[in-house]
């Protein structure tokens, strides 16, 4: 079922209202989750959806997914983590995946961003 | 011709020859007489109207002779036109030949300087094809061996590197992504 306007408009509302200095707090979704299950606002299923879609994306922003081949230190994961903090104005928490496809090299994933410095990245712009 | 006659009968009468001869007077005078009745009759209603026919017919015929006159004068000079329009409509028709042939040929010359821009247009065009596919083939087989190459030294690198290497990379990889 597609969310209406006003849905998504109160999905908006409640979305800032979990928001504490610009990172989601836990304590604030619980209650806009009690909140709306006592109150039981109109089409409750998709304004959930629209609710729950926002703060994946913010929560995706405030976590960076560094791919790597070869072994990675705890202290290139906290640098990661300072340099993001930093560039995006927010707490960002790193973690490690393993991907033996880049060969040699980082890949960090922050939301829709992607930072590269791979051997596998080098190599694919030049086979372009 | 009577006054004679009658000169001749007096002269004869007076001399006594018609007395020898027979001859009355009288009698010859009715003869006479009888001739210029038949002779007046015969003028009137043969000689008369043979003469006025014949004059007639001489008029027509003369008619006939002047009308024949003109027409061959009419005639020469209709054939004078005949042979001047003739003669015009031959330079007419020349003419008319003459611009016929003139358009055939800038006809034949603008379909042949039109077939020449269409073969020179098809040529240029079949050039740029080539062009391009010689394009496109480099470009393909550019691709297709540094795909190949960039495959060779992935398989390479994936063998050779160590784990050493690898971290190192990663730190170099670490200071260029925390720099910027």
């Amino acid at each position: 079922m597609a969310a209406d306007k006003q849905t998504k408009l109160l999905a908006k509302q409640l979305f800032k209202l979990s928001l504490v200095n610009g990172a989601v707090s836990p304590e604030q979704v619980a209650g806009v989750l009690g909140w709306v299950e006592q109150h039981a606002p109109r089409r409750p299923v998709a304004l959930l959806k629209v609710y729950h879609h926002r703060i994946a994306i913010e929560l995706a922003k405030s976590h960076a997914a560094v791919e790597h081949a070869g072994p990675v230190t705890a202290t290139t994961l906290q640098q990661i983590e300072g340099a993001m903090s930093r560039r995006y104005q927010r707490v960002v928490t790193a973690s490690a995946q393993p991907n033996a496809k880049l060969l040699a090299g980082l890949r960090v994933r922050i939301g829709s961003d992607v930072y590269e410095s791979s051997v596998a990245g080098q190599l694919a712009t030049l086979s372009v | 011709m009577l006054s004679t006659f009658l000169a001749v009968t007096e002269t004869a009468h007076e001399s006594g020859i018609a007395q020898q001869f027979g001859l009355e007077p009288k009698f010859v005078l009715m003869q006479v007489v009888s001739f210029l009745i038949l002779f007046g009759v015969l003028y009137q209603f043969g000689i008369k109207p043979t003469i006025a026919t014949m004059a007639e017919r001489n008029r027509k015929i003369g008619d006939g002779l002047k009308h024949a006159e003109e027409t061959a004068v009419r005639l020469a000079a209709a054939a004078q036109e005949s042979a001047a329009l003739i003669k015009t409509a031959q330079h007419e028709a020349q003419k008319v030949i003459d611009e016929a042939r003139k358009i055939a040929k800038e006809f034949a010359d603008k379909q042949q300087t039109e077939a020449t821009t269409r073969a020179a247009d098809t040529l240029a065009k079949a050039q740029q094809a080539i062009a391009l596919e010689h394009k496109k083939m480099l470009n393909e087989a550019r691709s297709e061996i540094a795909r190949l190459v960039v495959q060779t030294t992935e398989q390479v690198l994936a063998k050779k590197l160590s784990d050493a290497d690898r971290a190192a990379y990663n730190e170099a990889a670490t200071k260029e992504l925390t720099v910027n």
